[in-house]
């Protein structure tokens, strides 16, 4: 099911993305990887931070590597594509504590498609507590460097994942991936970003699949925000992994 | 003065936010005004104002009362200037334009730097001004340079003392005497406001050594004659408008709050006035009628000996 929302809600928690300066590099251009926390594609430039990153990677057809960068500069990696083909950069940062009045959290939860944890809340009898929440970042960008085979659906193995599985011209199909296996019933929105306001939600079938016609082309973000009862030894209620993929068509 | 220097700089861990590029520096200044500079994306504010006027997303508090600053996008971010209202003892910041955590950086001008971390559009920790820069009311401006100008005479000014003891020697009579101390008082007022505004400048090395002639020549005439001349008082409003200068240049030594320019400027001179007054009310008592003959020869000889002096040595050093 596909809806088409052109008002988009105020977002109460951030979403998070990769912008490289290029999604169609030459081989062997050297381009910048910014890290982004905004909305609407209106973001502020996140500077390295090595005590936020868990992972920060390129895979390329000549493998997989570490991407280097300036410690508290933006952009926050340099990237140098070295083989023709997809690319798939990716970034998995560490946790971090977030506390939030009940209504401000339950709107947030509402927005990202999460009802499933305002019952629970309200089945514990939570649902006028704050918020005590843990949270961190699953983040991909599909870069498309020459000519050469464009195999990049082999997923990353972050905790929760976009997997883009085909592109073609207008549309692109993805699969939902938590702890490397497919999610279901998870809302997957897709936002263009010259037209933040254009907004696709698809929910994930039971293959965790999401396809996604998209009516424009330009550069494209694909986001789903998972949220699971966060580890006792965490001191929060609640933790939350939100996994974005930008891209260009 | 004992400088304090406080750097309170928080773990990054401690912010619920990642971090941004975005840094504001939040100064306050001795002259009362205080500027908040944003340094972000103008491009990233102006799509988030959505064409709100900028003061719409900028939140300065006083001591928890909100007021409204004068607020710009420039090319390198927000530029936040206001006055520092008076008793204002705390300030507190928040904007709601950044969706990252930033560290908000403020001085006290020469007084050392706090920093804090604030995640997006959080409230910043109340932060503490200095005496030096919380504003006094105009009443306690009022008081504090009434005293400054009269201080400035008595005890302080032994040159503009002599200069009044002067007037009074040349006569008890309260006609000459209160037509010389106008001229003086309103040749002074003149020239220390002309001075004050920037309107008039003299070198303090041609002022000082022409007050301390200006003494000696007083005490001088009241030998030779006994008699308001006509010239007398064109001469002492003439030497006024140097005493004038000279009460500038202390003036602006001491400083004046930009906010209640005019408040300390009046008082100041109010002080001085009040000083001179002094000065003639216990003139008037030393020099009373039956001891005044044996004493205006041996007094003006001091007065004119020490001017000189005082002359030769202002032009020295």
């Amino acid at each position: 099911m596909t809806i088409l929302l052109l008002v988009a809600p105020v977002a109460l928690a951030h979403d998070f993305w990769i912008e490289p300066s290029t999604f169609r590099p030459s081989v062997g251009e050297m381009i910048k990887i910014g890290l982004r926390v905004g909305q609407d594609w209106n973001g502020d430039p996140v500077a390295r931070d090595s005590t936020q990153i868990d992972k920060f990677i390129v895979r390329d057809n000549a493998g997989e590597r570490a991407i280097a960068g300036f410690e508290g500069h933006d952009p926050a990696g340099l990237l140098r594509v070295e083989k023709a083909g997809g690319a798939i950069v990716g970034y998995r940062s560490t946790t971090k504590f977030l506390e939030l009045p009940p209504e401000k959290f339950e709107q947030y939860l509402r927005d990202e498609g999460l009802e499933r944890i305002i019952d629970a809340r309200a089945k514990r009898g939570e649902s006028k507590k704050p918020s005590r929440e843990i949270y961190s970042r699953c983040v991909k960008s599909l870069l498309i460097a020459g000519d050469g085979p464009t195999k990049f659906d082999k997923p990353l193995r972050f905790r929760y994942e976009i997997v883009p599985v085909t592109m073609t011209a207008g549309a692109i199909d993805v699969r939902v991936l938590y702890e490397s296996k497919p999610l279901a019933g998870a809302l997957v929105v897709a936002m263009h970003r010259d037209d933040p306001l254009l907004r696709i939600r698809v929910r994930s079938d039971a293959k965790g699949r999401a396809s996604f016609q998209l009516p424009k082309r330009g550069v494209w973000m694909i986001k789903s925000v998972q949220m699971i009862a966060a580890p006792a030894s965490s001191g929060a209620d609640w933790e939350s992994l939100w996994a974005s993929l930008t891209f260009e068509q | 003065m004992k400088r304090a220097l406080l750097i309170v700089l928080l773990a990054t861990t401690a912010s619920a936010h990642e971090i941004g590029t975005t840094q504001v520096f939040a100064v306050f200044k001795k002259d009362h005004s205080y500027a908040v500079d944003v340094y972000a994306s103008s491009a990233t504010i102006q799509k988030r104002l959505h064409g709100d006027p900028v003061v719409k997303h900028v939140f300065v508090a006083f001591n928890g009362i909100p007021v409204t600053p004068h607020a710009v996008v420039t090319a390198d971010g927000i530029h936040v200037t206001g006055e520092i209202p008076p008793h204002a003892e705390v300030f507190t910041w928040r904007y709601d334009l950044s969706y990252s955590a930033y560290m908000l950086t403020l001085e006290n001008e020469s007084h050392g730097v706090t920093r804090q971390w604030l995640d997006g559009d959080a409230r910043s920790a109340p932060f503490p001004l200095t005496r030096d820069v919380i504003p006094p009311t105009r009443l306690a401006v009022i008081r504090q340079y009434l005293t400054l100008g009269f201080t400035h005479i008595v005890p302080k000014g032994l040159d503009h003392i002599l200069f009044v003891v002067g007037l009074f020697l040349l006569t008890t009579r309260i006609k000459p005497l209160l037509a010389q101390v106008t001229a003086f008082t309103l040749a002074h007022s003149i020239t220390l406001g002309l001075t004050m505004y920037g309107l008039v400048s003299l070198s303090p090395r041609i002022v000082e050594p022409a007050i301390a002639l200006s003494i000696a020549y007083i005490a001088i005439e009241n030998l030779m004659t006994t008699e308001l001349k006509p010239w007398r008082v064109a001469v002492v409003f003439a030497f006024g408008l140097l005493h004038g200068m000279g009460f500038a240049g202390v003036l602006r030594e001491l400083g004046l709050p930009r906010r209640e320019f005019i408040t300390a400027l009046v008082s100041f001179n109010a002080g001085v006035e009040g000083g001179q007054l002094f000065v003639i009310g216990v003139a008037a008592i030393l020099f009373a009628n039956k001891w005044r003959a044996r004493i205006v020869a041996p007094a003006s000889i001091l007065i004119a000996a020490t001017g000189l002096f005082w002359t030769v040595q202002r032009l020295i050093t």
